[in-house]
């Protein structure tokens, strides 16, 4: 991108709020029910998050085998619109500070 | 994406059957305010286990709207189905019954299928008890044989489904 003119000075006295609020990156966890079709899980993953087939399989096992797996990270704010979504599938999803 | 309509064959009587499910599900969905039914606490589960106040901060913004999308998914199946029910199950003659008949599904309305058919697995399976992977299933319980029917019937729309993603559109 070209810039022919100098970008305005951005205020300082702004962007020092961000301090006080940091962005700390939230998850969305997926946790295994005995109900769940593994075919169903894998492609909510693939079509929803639109990860790949691969992908989403291997989130689909970690769920089976592990317990759960987190399948999102990012702003509190859209995990909890992922979460809704996880629910809206019915699948059991939580949301968690990601541990540090 | 792939316009074209998934066609789910089943036996008539399947579908007079499952139209009847999707319409009692339809009653537990608006049964809130009398005594929301169990099945329900499944399908709206905690998203925060331990933090109550986060948790009851997110079921008053989300809890009613959720509800209200199932019953939207639930009233599109429940179209699908309305050619099934010409005929009441005990009036069918049992070739009838069994005739095989092509529900033809919406690209749009995919979704609905899905989830419409996993929420009545996840609330039959909190009625069963099913809460881990290894339980038995009490075959003198007819409701594990309806529950293993929408399992069997789930499977294969999925199949369907994956199947009409990878067609070019």
């Amino acid at each position: 991108m070209g810039m022919s003119t100098p970008m305005a000075t951005p205020d300082l006295g702004e962007v020092t709020d961000l301090e006080a609020a940091p962005l700390e990156p939230w998850q969305v966890n997926v946790w295994n029910d005995p109900v769940n079709l593994m075919s169903y899980v894998a492609r909510v993953f693939r079509t929803y998050f639109g990860y790949s087939a691969e992908r989403a399989t291997t989130l689909m096992l970690a769920v089976h085998n592990d317990g759960h797996a987190v399948v999102a990270t990012g702003p509190r704010e859209t995990m909890e619109v992922h979460a809704q979504a996880m629910h809206d599938y019915g699948l059991w999803a939580t949301v968690r500070k990601a541990p540090q | 994406m792939n316009h074209a309509a998934i066609r789910l064959p089943l036996a008539v009587v399947e579908g007079i059957h499952l139209a009847g499910l999707v319409e009692e599900f339809t009653d537990v969905l608006t049964s809130v305010g009398e005594e929301p039914d169990p099945g329900l606490t499944r399908l709206t589960p905690d998203p925060y286990p331990e933090d109550a106040d986060a948790s009851a901060e997110f079921a008053a913004a989300t809890h009613d709207d959720l509800l209200d999308r199932r019953a939207a998914d639930a009233a599109v199946v429940r179209t699908g189905l309305s050619p099934f029910l010409t005929t009441a199950a005990e009036d069918l003659a049992e070739d009838e019954a069994l005739a095989p008949r092509d529900v033809v599904i919406a690209a749009s309305d995919i979704d609905a299928w899905l989830r419409t058919l996993t929420a009545l697995r996840l609330v039959i399976a909190t009625r069963l008890d099913i809460t881990s992977d290894d339980d038995e299933h009490d075959l003198e319980d007819p409701r594990f044989g309806v529950y293993d029917w929408l399992g069997f019937r789930l499977d294969g729309l999925i199949a369907l489904a994956d199947a009409h993603d990878e067609l070019p559109s």
